[in-house]
C-alpha cells in the first residue's frame, strides 16, 4: 500500500517520463531499423571499368575530363562496347500493371486491353519490341521506385515517409552519368523528376500529381510538347511521365470505363514516337531506344503501396532493340526486375553503372552486340557487384587477390579448377566470379588461337556470368537489411522500460482505486471477473497473434471476433443480472438495446469492407452498393450526414440544461452539418475541385475547429447553476465539450472520407452513444474495463473504414480535399486525419465518457468528502482514461518492436511487418494526441470550475 | 449451501433423478450417436464435413437430435404434470428457437451472410441446438428461472442439470475457439465457414462432457468421503 500515497503530479511525472522515453527509444529504434544510407558514396567513374583487385590508383589522369565529350570518348574506349544508340526516349506510365500489356502466366491480355493499344501489340507480335514483367520492390509508391529505376539500388523503406516531400537524390545514378557525359535531357510529366534531379534538365515541364481527380488534363499536359520535341535534334534523354492512368485506377480502380480510353492515349503516344523519333532517324549514324516502364502495378481498387503481385507486377518495355525475336509469347514472356533498368541502361548507352546498383543486365537486350561485348558487358557487371560485395564483406573473409590474376591463371591461394561452387554465402559468390572470371580468359585465350570450339566456352562464360550477377543480385538486395545492434538493443530496451514504468503507473493507481478500504469486502473472483479476463486474454492474443505474417495481414478478423465476443459478455453479463421478478422495467429494456444496437451495428461494420489481403475478393456491404449504383451510396451518405446531425442535436440537448452555450453550440453544429449536405450534394460528382468547393470546404475546416476548440475554452466558463454539486457541474460541462469534439470530428470525417464510409462513421457514433448509455445505466463494469473497450472498438472501426496493414489502404484522395495549393504538411494531416479517424472518435468519446461518469456519480463517492483536493479528484477520474489507452499501446508497440526485430530476417519484413511497424507508430502518435487532448481538457475544465467557485463563494461571503 | 437451495426448490425432488454412471450412460450413447452420424454420412452419402457441409451437417442433426431428446425427456421436471410427449414437443420448439439463438450468435461473430452460406449456417445452428438449448428444453421447459439459475448464473443443482449445463458451454467455447483458424492463410479446404467452428463446437461438446464427468466423480468421491 506504499504506492497508494502516490500523489497526482507524482503521476503526472512518472506518465510523462515514461512517455518521453518511449519517444526516445522509438526514434532511436525506427533509424535504427529502416536503413536510410546507401552503402557506398561518390559516384562511379572509369575506374568502373577495371578489375576491382586492380591498383585503382593507375587511373590519374581522370581528373583532367572536365570536358563532358573527352569523358564520353573515355568510356567508350574503357568499356569496349560499341553503343549503337545516341539517344534514348524513356516514357514512365504511373501504375500500368505489366498484365495489361503483356497477360499474365503466358496468356494474352484481356480482349478489352488489348485491342486498346493496337500499335504496340503489333510491335510485339512483329518483334519490334520486349517486353518484361519488372518485379519492384515494395513500398510500390512512385518516388521510391524510380530512385530504384535511375539508381539500381533498393531504397531505404523510410522512402514512402519522404514521398509527400521528395528530395533531390544525391546517390550515383543514371540520370547522372548521362548528364556527366555530356547529354542534354528534357523531362515532361510528373513533377517528382524535377525534385529528383532539380537543374539536370535542358527543358521540362512538371505535372502535378495534385488533382487525383483529374484523369485527362494531367496527360494533355505532357503530351502538348510531343510534337515539338520530337522534331528537335537537341536532347539525348527525353522523359515522359504520365500520371493519368493512376489517376484513373485511384478514381476507378482496375476496371474502370475509363482505362481503356487511356491505354489507347498511351498507345497513340507509342505509335507517334516509333514512327517519328525512330523510323525517321533511322538512316542516321545513331538510333533512338523507346524504353516504356512503369513505377508499379494497381491492385484490383487502384490502389497501391503494398506488395502483392497486381502491385508489384510494373512493365519493362524495350522498343528498337533490333532483337531477333520472332513470336509473341518469348516477346511477352519475360521476367526482370526493375531494378535491372539501371545498369541494362549505362552498358548501352557507354556510361558507368551506378555505384549502389544491385541489378543485374536484361538478358535479352544485349542480343544485337558481339559476342565479345556481350562478355564485356556482363564484365562489368560483375565488377560493380563485386565491389558493393567488397565493401559489404570483412577484408578477412576475403582473400587477398592480384590484379587480374583470374584472366592470367596466378592466383594465390586459389586453385582455377572450375569447380562446384559450395561453403558459406560470400565464398561461394567469390567461387562463382573466378569461376565466371576464368571461363571468361579461357575464352578470349581460344578466339585468338583457334576457332573451332568458341561457341560452347561462350555459353559457358555466358551462363557463368549469370549465375553469379543472379546470385549477387539476390545476396546484395538481402543486405540492405543489415542493422546496427547496437541502436536497436537501445531503443528496445528504452521501450521496454517504458513500458514497465506505465504499467507500473497503472498497477499503482489501479491498487489505489479496488484497494479502497470499503471495497475489500469483495473477493477475488469479483475482483478479476469474466470481462476483466477476457481483456486481458485480448491484449495476450493480439501480442501472440503479431507474430504470424497472415494474423498481421487479417488483423481485424481479430479485431471485430473479439469485440462481438465482448459485447456478447456484456449481453450474458446483462442477463445474469437480469430478474424477472423486478419486470420488464425500463432500464434494462435500455440495456439489452444498447448492448443490441452494440452488436448489430458491430456486425455492420466489420461487412461493410472485406479487409486484409487475401480474402479482399469476398462480396462485402462497399461493394454491394458499388455494384448497385451510385445512387445508393449517394442516399446512405445523405441519410448518415442528416442522422448524424440529428444524433448529434439529440445529444447536445439530452444533456437537459437550456444554457446558451448549448444553442450556440447547436446552432455552429447543424450550420456546419448544413454545409457539409452542401457540398456532399453540389461538389462531390465533379470531378475536378472547382472553386467554390475548396471555398465551401475551408468554411466548414474553420467551422468546425471554431466550434470545437471554442466549445472546450469557452463552456466551462459559462457554468451558473448554483444548485449542482461541483463534480455534477464539472460533468455536465465535459459532457457537452466530449459530445461537440465527437460531433465535430464525425462531421468533418463525413467530408473527408470516402462516401461509402459515411455508413461506418455514422454507426461508430451509434456505438460510442450506445456504450455511454451502457455506462451511464449502472452496469457493473469496472472504469477500465470500459475505457479499454473504447480503445478496442476505436481499433475496430478503424479496420471497419476499409484500412488494413498495407500501405495501399491509405486514402490519397482525401488528402487534397479543400487545400488550393500544394502542401506537404497540410495534406499529410489530412491523410492522418482520414486514416485514424475511428480511434481519434473514440478516444475523444473519452472526454464525453468522463462528463457521464461524473454526472452520474457525482453524489455518490468522492463527494461526500469534501476535503479531497483537486488533485486527487483529477487522479481519480483523469487517471484511467488516460493511462488505459497509453498503457495498451505501450505494450502493443513494445510487443511489435520485439516481433519486428524478431523477425528481421523473414521473407516477408518488408511487404507485411513493416508497414504495419509504420502503423503501429502512428497509431502511438493518434494515442498520445488524442490524450493529451482528453487531458488537457478535463484539467482546464476542473481548474476553471473550481476558480468560478471560489469566486462565487467569495462573492457571497463579501 | 447447496442443501439449503435444494430445499427451496421442492421440484426437483419431484423428478427422476440420476447416478453418475448414468449420465457416463447419457453421454456414451450420445457420442455413440454422434459417431454413427459421421459413419452414415461417410459410407451412405460418401461425403464428409468438408465436400458437403450442408448434407452432413442436415444428416448430423436430423441423427442426433431424437437420441437427444429421446433421452432427456426421461429427465424432464415435474413428470406427474408434464407427459413425456409434451416434454418431446417442447424439445421441438426449443430446436427452432436455439437455432435461431446459434444462428444470430454466429452472425454477430462474423459468420457469412449470403445465399451460399445460408444453408450452412442453418443446419450448423440446428446442430449446435441440438448440443445445447434442446436437452435443456426436454429438462426444464421453458421455466425461466431455472434458466436463468443453471445458465446464467452457472449454479446447476444435481446431475442432470450439471449435464444440461457444462457440455453445453463446452460446444459454445469449442465452436468460438474453432474460428480461430479460418482467417489464416493456410489455404487449407477446412478453414470454409462452419467446418472448423463445426469441428471445435463438436470437440468441445465432448470435451465438456468429459469435464463434466470428472467433476461429478470428484464430487462424487467427496461426498462418499464425507
Amino acid at each position: 500500500m506504499t504506492t497508494a500515497a502516490m500523489t497526482c503530479t507524482r503521476l503526472t511525472i512518472f506518465t510523462v517520463a515514461g512517455i518521453l522515453l518511449q519517444i526516445i527509444g522509438l526514434s532511436i529504434f525506427v533509424f535504427g531499423f529502416f536503413p536510410v544510407k546507401p552503402t557506398l558514396s561518390g559516384v562511379s567513374g572509369s575506374e568502373s571499368y577495371r578489375d576491382p583487385f586492380c591498383d585503382s590508383s593507375l587511373i590519374s589522369n581522370e581528373s583532367e575530363l572536365h570536358h563532358p565529350e573527352k569523358l564520353r570518348l573515355l568510356y567508350q574506349e574503357l568499356s569496349g562496347i560499341s553503343s549503337k544508340y545516341d539517344r534514348l526516349i524513356l516514357m514512365v506510365i504511373d501504375g500500368l500493371p505489366a498484365e495489361f500489356v503483356l497477360g499474365k502466366d503466358g496468356k494474352p491480355p484481356e480482349k478489352v486491353l488489348k485491342e486498346s493499344m493496337p500499335y504496340t501489340q503489333s510491335l510485339l507480335a512483329n518483334g519490334d519490341a520486349i517486353g518484361y514483367h519488372a518485379k519492384a520492390a515494395p513500398p510500390t509508391v512512385t518516388m521510391p521506385r524510380l530512385k530504384a529505376m535511375v539508381s539500381g539500388a533498393i531504397g531505404g523503406f523510410l522512402d514512402v515517409a519522404f514521398n509527400f516531400n521528395t528530395q533531390a537524390l544525391l546517390d550515383d545514378n543514371i540520370l547522372g552519368q548521362f548528364f556527366r557525359i555530356g547529354w542534354k535531357m528534357v523531362m515532361l510529366g510528373d513533377e517528382t523528376w524535377l525534385k529528383l534531379f532539380p537543374g539536370l534538365f535542358m527543358r521540362h515541364d512538371g505535372v502535378s500529381s495534385f488533382f487525383v481527380k483529374d484523369t485527362v488534363q494531367v496527360d494533355r499536359n505532357v503530351s502538348r510538347h510531343l510534337p515539338d520535341e520530337l522534331n528537335s535534334d537537341d536532347w539525348n534523354l527525353l522523359i515522359l511521365h504520365y500520371l493519368g492512368l493512376d489517376h484513373v485506377g485511384h478514381t476507378g480502380g482496375r476496371n474502370s470505363p475509363l482505362m481503356p480510353a487511356k491505354l489507347k492515349e498511351m498507345d497513340d503516344i507509342v505509335r507517334t514516337m516509333h514512327l517519328r523519333a525512330m523510323m525517321d532517324r533511322s538512316h542516321d549514324q545513331g538510333q533512338t531506344l523507346l524504353i516504356i516502364v512503369s513505377d508499379h502495378g494497381m491492385t484490383e481498387n487502384g490502389n497501391h503501396g503494398g506488395s502483392s503481385y497486381e502491385e508489384t507486377d510494373s512493365l519493362m518495355l524495350f522498343i528498337g532493340l533490333n532483337s531477333n525475336i520472332s513470336d509473341y509469347a518469348s516477346a511477352t514472356n519475360n521476367v526482370a526486375f526493375q531494378v535491372d533498368l539501371a545498369p541494362t541502361l549505362a552498358l548501352l548507352f557507354g556510361v558507368p553503372i551506378p555505384k549502389n546498383n544491385v541489378g543485374v543486365l536484361v538478358p535479352g537486350t544485349l542480343c544485337s552486340l558481339r559476342d565479345f561485348e556481350q562478355l564485356r558487358a556482363l564484365e562489368l557487371n560483375s565488377w560493380q557487384l563485386l565491389r558493393l560485395m567488397l565493401a559489404q564483406i570483412q577484408s578477412s573473409s576475403f582473400p587477398r587477390v592480384s590484379c587480374n590474376c583470374f584472366l592470367d591463371g596466378t592466383c594465390e591461394g586459389l586453385d582455377l579448377d572450375i569447380s562446384e561452387c559450395s561453403g558459406d554465402k560470400e565464398k561461394q559468390l567469390i567461387c562463382l566470379f573466378r569461376n565466371a572470371a576464368a571461363l571468361h580468359g579461357i575464352w578470349k585465350s581460344k578466339k585468338s588461337t583457334e576457332s573451332s570450339s568458341t561457341m560452347e566456352d561462350f555459353s559457358r562464360a555466358l551462363d557463368a556470368y549469370n549465375t553469379f550477377l543472379k546470385t549477387a543480385s539476390e545476396w546484395l538486395a538481402s543486405k540492405t537489411t543489415e542493422k546496427p545492434v547496437l541502436l536497436l538493443g537501445l531503443g528496445v530496451s528504452a521501450m521496454l522500460l517504458s513500458c514497465f514504468i506505465c504499467g507500473t503507473v497503472f498497477l499503482s493507481l489501479f491498487k489505489e482505486v479496488y484497494h479502497e478500504p470499503k471495497d475489500r469486502v469483495c473477493s477475488l473472483s469479483n475482483l478479476l471477473n469474466l470481462e476483466e479476463v477476457f481483456i486481458f486474454a485480448l491484449l495476450l492474443i493480439l501480442v501472440i497473434s503479431m507474430g504470424s505474417s497472415s494474423m498481421v495481414e487479417e488483423e481485424h478478423y481479430i479485431w471485430h471476433f473479439m469485440v462481438s465476443t465482448f459485447h456478447l459478455l456484456l449481453l450474458f453479463k446483462t442477463a445474469k443480472s437480469f430478474k424477472i421478478s423486478k419486470g420488464m422495467n425500463i432500464l434494462r429494456d435500455f440495456k439489452f438495446g444498447s448492448i443490441f444496437s452494440l452488436l448489430i451495428s458491430g456486425r455492420l461494420l466489420r461487412g461493410w469492407h472485406q479487409g486484409g489481403v487475401n480474402w479482399t475478393y469476398l462480396p462485402d456491404i462497399s461493394k454491394w452498393l458499388v455494384q448497385g449504383g451510385s445512387g445508393y451510396v449517394k442516399w446512405i451518405q445523405l441519410i448518415s450526414i442528416i442522422l448524424v446531425i440529428g444524433l448529434g442535436l439529440y445529444t447536445l440537448f439530452r444533456t437537459g440544461s437550456n444554457r446558451k452555450g448549448v444553442r450556440i453550440l447547436a446552432f455552429g453544429f447543424s450550420t456546419c452539418g448544413f454545409l457539409v449536405l452542401l457540398h456532399v450534394g453540389r461538389y462531390q460528382d465533379e470531378l475536378s475541385t472547382g472553386f467554390g468547393a475548396t471555398v465551401t470546404v475551408k468554411v466548414i475546416y474553420y467551422l468546425l475547429s471554431i466550434s470545437s476548440i471554442g466549445a472546450s475554452l469557452v463552456l466551462p466558463w459559462s457554468a451558473l447553476n448554483k444548485d449542482k454539486s461541483f463534480l455534477a457541474e464539472v460533468g455536465d460541462c465535459l459532457y457537452l465539450i466530449g459530445s461537440a469534439y465527437i460531433l465535430c470530428w464525425c462531421l468533418l470525417q463525413q467530408l473527408l472520407q470516402q462516401p461509402i464510409n459515411s455508413g461506418p462513421i455514422l454507426l461508430l457514433l451509434l456505438q460510442i452513444l450506445a456504450i455511454l448509455c451502457l455506462s451511464s445505466s449502472d452496469f457493473q463494469v469496472n472504469e477500465w474495463v470500459e475505457i479499454t473497450a473504447l480503445y478496442y472498438m476505436g481499433m475496430a472501426g478503424h479496420f471497419a473504414l476499409g484500412n488494413s496493414n498495407t500501405l495501399a489502404t491509405i486514402d490519397v484522395a482525401g488528402a487534397f480535399i479543400g487545400i488550393s495549393s500544394h502542401s506537404t504538411i497540410l495534406s499529410g494531416i489530412l491523410m492522418f486525419m482520414i486514416t485514424y479517424a475511428s480511434p481519434m472518435l473514440f478516444l475523444l468519446s473519452l472526454v464525453m465518457y468522463i462528463g457521464a461518469n461524473l454526472r452520474n456519480h457525482s453524489n455518490s463517492t468522492i463527494s461526500t468528502h469534501r476535503e479531497t483536493s483537486l488533485g486527487q479528484i483529477l487522479k481519480l477520474k483523469l487517471g484511467f482514461p488516460c493511462l488505459v489507452p497509453l498503457c495498451i499501446n505501450s505494450i502493443l508497440l513494445t510487443a511489435y518492436t520485439v516481433v519486428l526485430l524478431l523477425m528481421r530476417n523473414h521473407l516477408f519484413v518488408w511487404s507485411v511487418f513493416s508497414p504495419k511497424y509504420l502503423y503501429v507508430c502512428a497509431t502511438t502518435l493518434c494515442t498520445y494526441i488524442g490524450v493529451c487532448i482528453v487531458a488537457a481538457t478535463v484539467t482546464y475544465t476542473f481548474y476553471v470550475t473550481t476558480f468560478l467557485r471560489s469566486n462565487r463563494t467569495r462573492h457571497n461571503n463579501s | 449451501m447447496k442443501e439449503a437451495k435444494e430445499k427451496k426448490n421442492p421440484e426437483i425432488s419431484v423428478s427422476i433423478t440420476i447416478s453418475t454412471w448414468g449420465a457416463f450412460a447419457v453421454y456414451v450413447i450420445t457420442g455413440l450417436f454422434l459417431i454413427f452420424g459421421f459413419h452414415v454420412v461417410r459410407n451412405k452419402y460418401s461425403v464428409d464435413l468438408i465436400s458437403d457441409p450442408t448434407l452432413t451437417l442436415r444428416l448430423l442433426w436430423i441423427i442426433e437430435f431424437p437420441i437427444v431428446v429421446i433421452i432427456y425427456s426421461l429427465f424432464r421436471r415435474n413428470p406427474e404434470k408434464c407427459s413425456y410427449f409434451r416434454a418431446v414437443g417442447r424439445s421441438l420448439v426449443g430446436l427452432i428457437a436455439g437455432a435461431l439463438i446459434n444462428a444470430l450468435g454466429a452472425v454477430s461473430l462474423g459468420a457469412p451472410i449470403g445465399m451460399q452460406s445460408l444453408s450452412k449456417t442453418i443446419h450448423w445452428s440446428f446442430l449446435m441446438s441440438v448440443f445445447t438449448v434442446v436437452p435443456a428444453t426436454a429438462v426444464l421447459g421453458a421455466s425461466w428461472i431455472d434458466w436463468h439459475r443453471i445458465f446464467a448464473s452457472l449454479k446447476p443443482i444435481g446431475i442432470i442439470e450439471h449435464m444440461l449445463l457444462v457440455p453445453a458451454y463446452g460446444a459454445i467455447i469449442g465452436g468460438w475457439f474453432g474460428a480461430w483458424p479460418m482467417p489464416l492463410d493456410w489455404e487449407r479446404p477446412w478453414q470454409e465457414w462452419p467446418i472448423c467452428v463445426c469441428y471445435g463446437a463438436i470437440g468441445g461438446y465432448i470435451g465438456g462432457q468429459m469435464v463434466s464427468l470428472l467433476t461429478l466423480l470428484s464430487e462424487h468421491k467427496n461426498l462418499k468421503l464425507a
